[in-house]
């Protein structure tokens, strides 16, 4: 199935090049100046456009599968080196703003939910209706007036790892709100759960009703939280990236897309397309694994 | 011979008491503070966006080099901005354009999100597992990605951004369409349209579309605010608003090299951005409360 999504998505990244109005080829010619009619001949073959559309998806299906995502149409560099370069710093960011959107968002949305309908659930679902409103990219502005420039604690740009707290604490908080309320909706079904109010008027320490039988169905509800927030975080990070000049795909697409780099940008796609497709079955295992009722043979 | 109770649909709806009247219905709705709040300001910012040409006291466009980059004061209560233009001003068109943004894309893709949420519920077979397995993938993408790569090949402006963002919340209504047609097209009533005779369109329209209005207000409401915080995050890369429009995203991006000697320039569209954002959100809450008490799931 995965493998299927896949090939659908390289097909559909493959036509998406179509849907340029006018002619691609002298779109991205159009800012350069050395382009020759000549040139531009060359890089429309180069990109297979010459050929008709459905030999140009299967060359580029075929070319993918041998890992071959074409190359920029500046500087001609392999779009998989260049995209190979920057993944591990956008996962890095993803995975330390995941780090602080659970770690706040998680204990924040289950204590919501167990104080369900006091004061206390109440003013924390109203800081994480604020906190679901607040663009990131702003969020990362105001840090880095507060942080960099004001306290000039953290370093703003220097392009290695020093400077992740800052995008990654801007995308944590962001989306610990989306988390919090995400956890508490989920953990709101679980303390309903028939079985909790039976723990409990078998007369079970609550710690006990805790640890024994609210944790694991809670896990399942964290692994698709974990899951789903992730997809999400990704795609904050494409924004946030641009506004701390972190070296991850979010910049390298957006001068791809600036520049009109098709190839670049079809790659990127892929990239993103394969990422997901990856938590998808990464999260399918999870469950399987939590939940014997669960299989997938 | 069958008993009776054997003849009951399975899934008959529980007895309900009589409908409340519309008056009582509008009380109720007056009296949900977050319908109150919500839409309070939703209210206020359409107004203040239809009279933006009215009410604003500058220019939003035009240059003004004397008198740049001044703090708020009495004539400017938000300040000036880069080009000395008045930030206020351009705050109150932005909210123009930001609600025409809204408008557009969550249009499209209620449109098109109800035109194939009802096909792939209605038709059943590969055609519905081929549309729903293409929105579910679709719905794991983030939507800010789906615009992100629509434009990029579509070129950047407004009016692409928004056909973009417009086409990248589509699997949200479809989602809650498919849904909503799986479920009623089992119900006796339908199934008794069926069994006279009602033709296809009679049965889409007459009997499928009313039940998907009330999720439907409370997903478009909820994604109004997904779709302006798009619009502003399209607009701040340079892919959506272009200067000299008072965009709010925009607004962030061109005076960002500003922020610290004048960090007006920055505080007051993003507190435009996320006013804007809130209301749709806590509106969006409150309207759920209203509609369907049983469905405070709290999502996205």
């Amino acid at each position: 199935m995965a493998l299927v999504t896949l090939l659908a998505s390289t097909v559909g990244v493959s036509l998406l090049i179509h849907v340029v109005p006018g002619d691609p080829v002298m779109m991205m010619m159009a800012q350069n100046a050395a382009a020759t009619p000549e040139a531009i001949e060359n890089a429309r073959r180069a990109l297979g456009l010459d050929l008709p559309v459905w030999q140009q998806t299967l060359r580029y299906l075929g070319n993918i599968l041998q890992g071959d995502f074409g190359r920029s149409i500046f500087g001609a560099e392999p779009v998989s080196t260049l995209l190979f370069d920057r993944l591990p710093n956008t996962l890095a960011l993803a995975f330390a703003s995941m780090l602080i959107a659970v770690g706040i968002g998680l204990p924040l949305g289950f204590y919501s939910a167990y104080r369900k309908g006091t004061w206390v659930d109440n003013v924390l679902m109203v800081g994480a209706v604020v906190g679901v409103s607040i663009p990131g990219f702003w969020l990362g502005l105001i840090l880095l007036l507060f942080f960099s420039l004001t306290l000039e604690l953290l370093p703003v740009a220097s392009g290695d790892f020093r400077s992740l707290p800052l995008p990654a604490i801007t995308l944590g908080l962001t989306y610990s709100a989306i988390v919090a309320r995400m956890t508490r909706s989920s953990m709101i079904e679980v303390f309903a759960e028939d079985y909790i109010r039976t723990a409990r008027a078998k007369g079970l320490p609550e710690t006990i009703v805790l640890r024994r039988h609210a944790l694991k169905p809670s896990l399942i509800a964290v692994v698709t939280i974990v899951a789903v927030v992730f997809g999400y975080l990704m795609g904050g990070a494409v924004v946030v990236e641009n506004v701390f000049s972190w070296n991850g795909l979010g910049r390298l697409a957006l001068d791809a897309i600036l520049r009109r780099d098709y190839p670049v940008i079809q790659g990127f796609i892929l990239i993103f397309a394969t990422v997901i497709v990856v938590i998808s079955i990464v999260i399918d295992l999870a469950y399987a694994w939590l939940d014997p009722r669960i299989s997938y043979r | 011979m069958a008993r009776p109770q054997d003849q009951l649909p399975i899934d008959a709806p529980a007895p309900e008491g009589e409908a409340p009247p519309a008056g009582a219905r509008w009380r109720t709705a007056l009296r949900n503070p977050r319908i109150i709040i919500g839409g309070g300001i939703v209210l206020l910012l359409v107004v203040v966006a239809i009279l933006a040409p009215v009410i604003s006291p500058f220019d939003p466009v035009k240059l003004a080099v004397g008198k740049r980059l001044l703090a708020p004061e009495l004539a400017y209560p938000f300040g000036t901005d880069e080009f000395g233009r008045d930030i206020l001003s351009r705050v109150m068109h932005g909210a123009h354009l930001t609600l025409y943004v809204g408008v557009v894309a969550v249009g499209i893709g209620l449109l098109a999100g109800v035109a194939v949420g009802t096909i792939a519920g209605y038709a059943g077979g590969w055609v519905q597992s081929i549309l729903m397995r293409s929105i579910d993938f679709l719905y794991t993408f983030p939507d800010i990605l789906i615009a992100l790569g629509l434009v990029a090949f579509i070129g950047p402006s407004l009016t692409n951004a928004m056909i973009a963002i417009g086409i990248s919340v589509i699997p949200y209504y479809a989602r809650v369409t498919y849904g909503v047609v799986l479920v009623e097209r089992h119900k006796p009533y339908f199934e008794a349209g069926q069994v006279i005779g009602a033709g296809r369109w009679r049965l889409i329209v007459a009997h499928l579309l009313p039940n998907i209005v009330p999720p439907l207000i409370v997903v478009a409401t909820l994604g109004f605010s997904a779709a302006v915080l798009s619009a502003a995050a399209l607009s701040f890369l340079g892919l959506g608003a272009q200067p000299p429009d008072p965009e709010w995203g925009s607004m962030l991006a061109s005076g960002r090299n500003y922020i610290t000697r004048s960090p007006w320039i920055l505080v007051f569209p993003g507190l435009a951005i996320v006013v804007t954002v809130l209301a749709f959100n806590i509106l969006g809450d409150g309207i759920r409360d209203l509609l369907d008490p049983r469905l405070r799931q709290e999502g996205r």
